[in-house]
């Protein structure tokens, strides 16, 4: 067997942070997600597609135990999601997460802040400490100087951010992203992956993102998921079996044809 | 010259420091819920709840009870059918708040016409008298209002992270259930202690203006619930002072101050 802990050339014991067996789930009375094993491990960054309805946000929201699996067993750090209770160390982006009403009162530090609100600090405030973490990662996320404004004020790629820095306040593991670049420009779109690859590179946050955007998957991450129903996952640097799997999601007449320079012109400008 | 003798003279009588510190309690209140409710959307609450109190002092009248506190135990029990009825998938929010303030209100119907009415008292909860607010209903009143304000101050930021966000409070751990009957709860008593301040019909307008006068400004979260507050508290003090010193209705100077406070922040905002 392949050994799935092959990263950057090194070899290191990664402990697994998402393991999925046998798992199926049904949404809206028909099957959404049949027969799923994969393991994700830490530092993982992996690119989830598919066509669309293929089952990625279900995928997602079973891992979140939004909605509820029918079979299998989904384990998040060695605990079963239904009774797992870290869910500090889990972030999620969803999808239209800035299809916020624009009018709501936040800025965007108030709002990132609302990242650190859990279940440790219930009915206390925010401490210092919370606030230099909100501070730092506006500093990460490049919106330091909007941090006073109202979020609604912002552009869509600056919502973006903040809704990643709200994430990354409550400093997770593991952050689940659903298409977080839908309706920006393509330099932002680039920017945003740029942010995700330093998070994934210099802190070791693993992070499953859902897109269609399969030239980033290739340039940036270090996996690919594809989802229709079926669930493949494939090593980025392993060509043959990425081509499998693609196939398989998107049908046997899909070609997609990719050369590794496109990376350093799409993100090295 | 001789209305400001006048209004120095007033706070010296105990029926208008009474009235002051109930109404200022009263608007607090219902300035941070009510911009709670705008922002859940749920602003119709407010009114529906605000009638099926109608049949709680019905209620109380006819028992003898004081009027507030059974005005109290229905308002809690119609949040809780409220609650209920969209919890079961009985009725949306809308619908059910519909059922309840019509339920509530032909009980307080019946048992008007079981008892062969009671006009006066019944008159002054459906519109307010603020000034004949006697030592009772003040300390009524004071310790509704100050433990929904101290409520709210602790779980303030929690309440704030589920109106923007209830999926994600969810995820971070936040009990959502318990706190989203908590605040409804909330709602009820602010309801019950201002009913005696501005009525039945008008408690909505105490509820939503001032909230939505700030919304008008483009502030903070912090800044916002703050000029809520600021107008709320304002709206109340022009109500109780003029009618006092002019002898009208209190709640409709109360009404058209947060009414003119509404209009003029959005014309600010137009400006802007």
């Amino acid at each position: 067997m392949k050994p799935d802990n092959i990263q950057m050339g090194a070899i290191t014991e990664k402990s697994p942070v998402l393991e999925v067996s046998d798992l199926h789930v049904n949404r809206l009375n028909s099957v959404a997600i049949e027969n799923a094993n994969f393991t994700i491990h830490q530092g993982d960054y992996v690119g989830i597609v598919g066509p669309n309805g293929g089952g990625k946000t279900t995928l997602l929201l079973a891992i979140l135990n939004i909605i509820p699996h029918t079979e299998g067993t989904i384990r998040l750090f060695g605990q079963n999601t239904e009774s797992f209770t870290s869910w500090e160390k889990v972030a999620y982006v969803p999808q239209n997460a800035t299809n916020f009403d624009s009018q709501f009162p936040l800025t965007v530090r108030e709002l990132v802040a609302l990242g650190r609100v859990n279940r440790g600090n219930l009915g206390r405030t925010l401490k210092r400490e919370d606030w230099e973490s909100v501070d730092e990662a506006l500093k990460f996320m490049g919106l330091s100087e909007v941090a006073n404004r109202r979020v609604g004020m912002l552009s869509g790629g600056q919502k973006q951010r903040v809704f990643v820095a709200k994430a990354l306040v409550r400093n997770p593991e593991i952050i689940l992203l659903d298409e977080p670049v839908v309706g920006v420009d393509a330099k932002t779109q680039e920017r945003f992956y740029k942010k995700l690859s330093d998070l994934n590179l210099k802190r070791g946050i693993t992070i499953l993102l859902v897109t269609h955007d399969l030239t980033a998957v290739f340039c940036r991450m270090s996996k690919v998921l594809c989802i229709n129903r079926e669930v493949n996952v494939a090593d980025i640097t392993d060509d043959l079996k990425v081509d499998e799997v693609l196939r398989k999601a998107y049908g046997e007449h899909f070609h997609f044809v990719f050369h590794k320079h496109e990376c350093e012109r799409v993100f090295d400008e | 010259m001789n209305e400001i003798t006048e209004i120095f003279k007033l706070f010296g009588f105990q029926f208008f420091q009474n009235a002051l510190l109930g109404g200022i309690i009263a608007a607090l209140a219902c300035a941070w819920v009510g911009l709670f409710l705008i922002l859940r959307k749920e602003a119709m609450i407010g009114d529906g709840i605000a009638h099926t109190t109608f049949g709680g002092i019905a209620l109380g009248l006819f028992l003898g009870v004081n009027p507030i506190l059974t005005a109290l135990l229905i308002s809690i029990l119609a949040v809780l059918g409220i609650s209920y009825m969209r919890r079961r998938g009985l009725a949306q929010s809308d619908s059910a708040i519909a059922v309840m303030l019509a339920v509530g209100f032909s009980t307080g119907l019946i048992i008007i016409s079981l008892a062969g009415g009671f006009n006066v008292e019944l008159f002054s909860f459906l519109f307010g008298s603020i000034l004949t607010i006697d030592q009772t209903d003040l300390l009524i009143v004071s310790i509704l209002g100050i433990s929904t304000i101290l409520i709210l101050g602790i779980f303030y930021k929690e309440l704030l992270s589920i109106t923007f966000d209830e999926e994600g409070a969810r995820l971070a751990g936040i009990p959502v259930k318990p706190l989203s009957l908590a605040f409804n709860l909330l709602v009820a008593i602010t309801i019950v202690l201002t009913i005696k301040v501005i009525g039945i019909i008008l408690v909505v307008a105490l509820l939503v203006l001032p909230g939505l006068s700030a919304l008008q400004l483009n502030l903070s979260f912090k800044g916002t619930t703050l000029a809520s507050i600021a107008f709320g508290t304002v709206s109340m003090t022009t109500g109780v002072l003029f009618s006092a010193i002019y002898n009208v209705a209190t709640s409709g100077i109360i009404v058209f101050t947060a009414a003119a406070i509404f209009i003029i922040t959005a014309t600010y905002r137009k400006l802007e």
